[in-house]
């Protein structure tokens, strides 16, 4: 086991130190707390998944059993076709879709102007740009809502999908990575007079794929998860995100005939399985972009 | 065709040939600039100045008629669930430094300093960073039932300690909000401090090693200053974050118990459902403020070699 550390070469202990028998005991710390820390990370998600099979009357029972008596997996199937879950699930996957089409398109487009085009008065605007990170974004939602309702466009898709357009994080890493880019593209871009539009939709999308991933699964995550907006704005339960709909179940758990805490439970897991699919899935890009989420300084 | 020619030179100091040139330079990047500019009007400047206005006017149903001047702040101040939500927030900022703001950086010092199983514990403390805030309020909401039977009051009594109320005794309510906050947020946090600690040059390490320095001093001289730039951010970060706490509270307690909990952004969202919508606004003018005015003040702190450079 402690060959590999022979060839360890950079760090705070390299090589040297771990010839000293010392520094292979600290070395066993370092592996025990970080097996503590992955065990608390997973542990939680794992005891939800095991519980959702059990009884209401199972989660509170002295002395505790951590496993149901009967794994019923059917118990998934019964759930969703109780709730007609299939329908939120559609709708979750409509607003994502959307959200990430606007997110890279609408950022992309004013980051492209910020970064290359700098066509005069640029700056007040990327200043106020800049002024918006700050300011907490849930706190004028109340205005915002107000807006949607003038505009008649409650319980659509539309305002949860732009919404992602106007997004300073996503503007100011995409602004990084086309800075980036080598200047004579755009030089050969206007030479053969490629228009602003078709020069970022043909040139600099293309090329600028690595952080369009990055972008497209901070917002598949973020728009996935994303709660207050949808829940003011979709009230109609054919258009409720999974999200919206599982808040809603547990607030009105306690008039819902033959819903209890364990199906809530149950719930809970069937949305976490499909960001526990993408994760693996993607799960290299998805480590790689937390590392681009440093490069925002 | 010679005869045609003159007509085509152009005067180039004619004001309309420079307005040409300014448009032909600048209209393709207004354009481009055009629909980003107005959702970011819809979504961010026009809501944010509407709700200034709000805070300042008195308000019918869903609009405002009148200005109100100061009132809506004064009855906010007077509100007794406002100075609980003021002095909660904090709390959550106290708890949240002693219990988020270490264990990312320590997490990802070890995460450098590891060979083996690399993969395992990053994929490992980064998962709960992709569950959605709300399944995990719902979720540790499940974990702290403060029934006897339930799994954290088994395992309490189990290791001999007694049965805790968890989120109803208020003592230990927003520790606990920030724990949950902290085991979701705390490995992506941690991946962000790895990659930092990627750029240090071994030969940094290599030159401390031949002055004497022993592992505390690496860690003191070496790690820590190349480090620092990203502590500092993420602790900005992480304040402006926790100022605007929100949901967790929201599912886990509804603010209470008898508003042990109740957060700034929280109490604004209550107010709106009590269709009270400009003391809902007043509420949130008075937390971005608080937040703008801390973090300048943090800036100038942690920055004060820029300003001496510019008085020099």
């Amino acid at each position: 086991m402690f060959k590999a550390l022979q060839s360890k070469t950079n760090g705070i202990f390299n090589y040297s130190d771990y010839k000293k028998p010392v520094y292979k005991i600290v070395y066993c710390i370092i592996l025990f707390f970080l097996f503590v820390a992955a065990l608390t990370a997973i542990t939680p998600p794992l005891w939800l998944f095991i519980s959702s099979f059990k009884e209401a009357s199972e989660l509170t029972s002295v002395p505790y059993r951590l496993f149901p008596k009967v794994f019923d997996i059917g118990k998934i199937v019964s759930v969703w076709k109780m709730l007609n879950f299939g329908k939120y699930f559609l709708n979750s996957i409509i607003v994502v879709l959307g959200a990430v089409v606007c997110s890279i398109v609408f950022n992309g487009l004013l980051a492209y102007s910020f970064a290359i085009l700098k066509p005069r008065g640029y700056k007040f605007f990327y200043g106020l740009v800049l002024l918006s990170y700050m300011i907490p974004a849930f706190s004028s939602i109340v205005p915002l809502f107000l807006s949607i309702v003038d505009l008649k466009l409650q319980n659509t898709f539309i305002p949860l999908w732009l919404m992602f357009g106007a997004n300073a994080f996503y503007l100011m890493m995409m602004k990084n990575y086309f800075e980036s880019l080598p200047k004579s593209i755009f030089e050969a871009a206007a030479m053969d007079k490629c228009g602003a539009f078709k020069t970022f939709f043909l040139i600099v999308l293309p090329l600028s794929k690595p952080i369009i991933g990055v972008v497209a699964i901070f917002t598949m995550t973020a728009a996935w998860s994303d709660f207050l907006l949808p829940y003011l704005v979709l009230q109609d339960d054919n258009m409720m995100t999974v999200i919206v709909k599982i808040y809603n179940l547990k607030d009105t758990m306690g008039s819902m005939q033959g819903f209890g805490p364990d199906k809530l439970l149950m719930v809970l897991t069937i949305s976490i399985i499909p960001q526990i699919l993408i994760f693996l899935i993607f799960q290299k890009r998805i480590t790689a972009s937390a590392y681009a989420g440093a490069v925002k300084e | 065709m010679e005869n045609s020619l003159p007509s085509k030179i152009i005067d180039r100091t004619s004001s309309s040939y420079k307005i040409k040139k300014f448009l032909r330079k600048n209209l393709g990047g207004w354009l481009i600039m055009l629909p980003g500019l107005a959702l970011f009007t819809f979504f961010v400047w026009k809501p944010l100045f509407q709700n200034i206005i709000l805070s300042f006017s008195h308000t019918m149903g869903m609009k405002a008629v009148g200005f109100a001047g100061f009132e809506n702040y004064k009855s906010v101040f007077q509100d007794v669930f406002f100075i609980d939500a003021l002095v909660n927030t904090f709390k959550y900022l106290f708890w949240s430094i002693i219990i988020g703001f270490f264990i990312p950086i320590i997490l990802g010092i070890l995460l450098s300093e590891v060979v083996h199983f690399r993969g395992f514990f990053r994929l490992g403390i980064y998962f709960p960073s992709i569950v959605s805030g709300m399944a995990v309020a719902i979720m540790w909401s499940y974990l702290f039932d403060p029934n006897p039977g339930a799994v954290l009051n088994q395992l309490l009594a189990r290791l001999g300690f007694k049965y805790s109320g968890f989120l109803s005794n208020p003592k230990l309510t927003i520790p606990l909000i920030i724990l949950t906050m902290t085991w979701r947020g705390a490995g992506a946090t941690a991946l962000i401090y790895l990659s930092s600690l990627q750029n240090i040059s071994n030969s940094q390490y290599e030159a401390a090693r031949i002055d004497g320095a022993n592992w505390f001093n690496r860690l003191r001289f070496v790690t820590f200053p190349h480090l620092m730039p990203t502590i500092k951010l993420l602790f900005i970060l992480q304040v402006i974050s926790v100022f605007q706490v929100f949901y967790e509270p929201m599912v886990m307690t509804g603010g209470g118990p008898n508003g042990a909990s109740v957060s700034l952004l929280l109490l604004s969202y209550n107010y709106y459902q009590q269709m009270e919508l400009s003391k809902s606004a007043a509420v949130a003018v008075i937390l971005s403020l608080i937040i703008i005015v801390l973090t300048v003040i943090y800036l100038r702190l942690s920055n004060p070699n820029k300003r001496e450079a510019k008085n020099v």
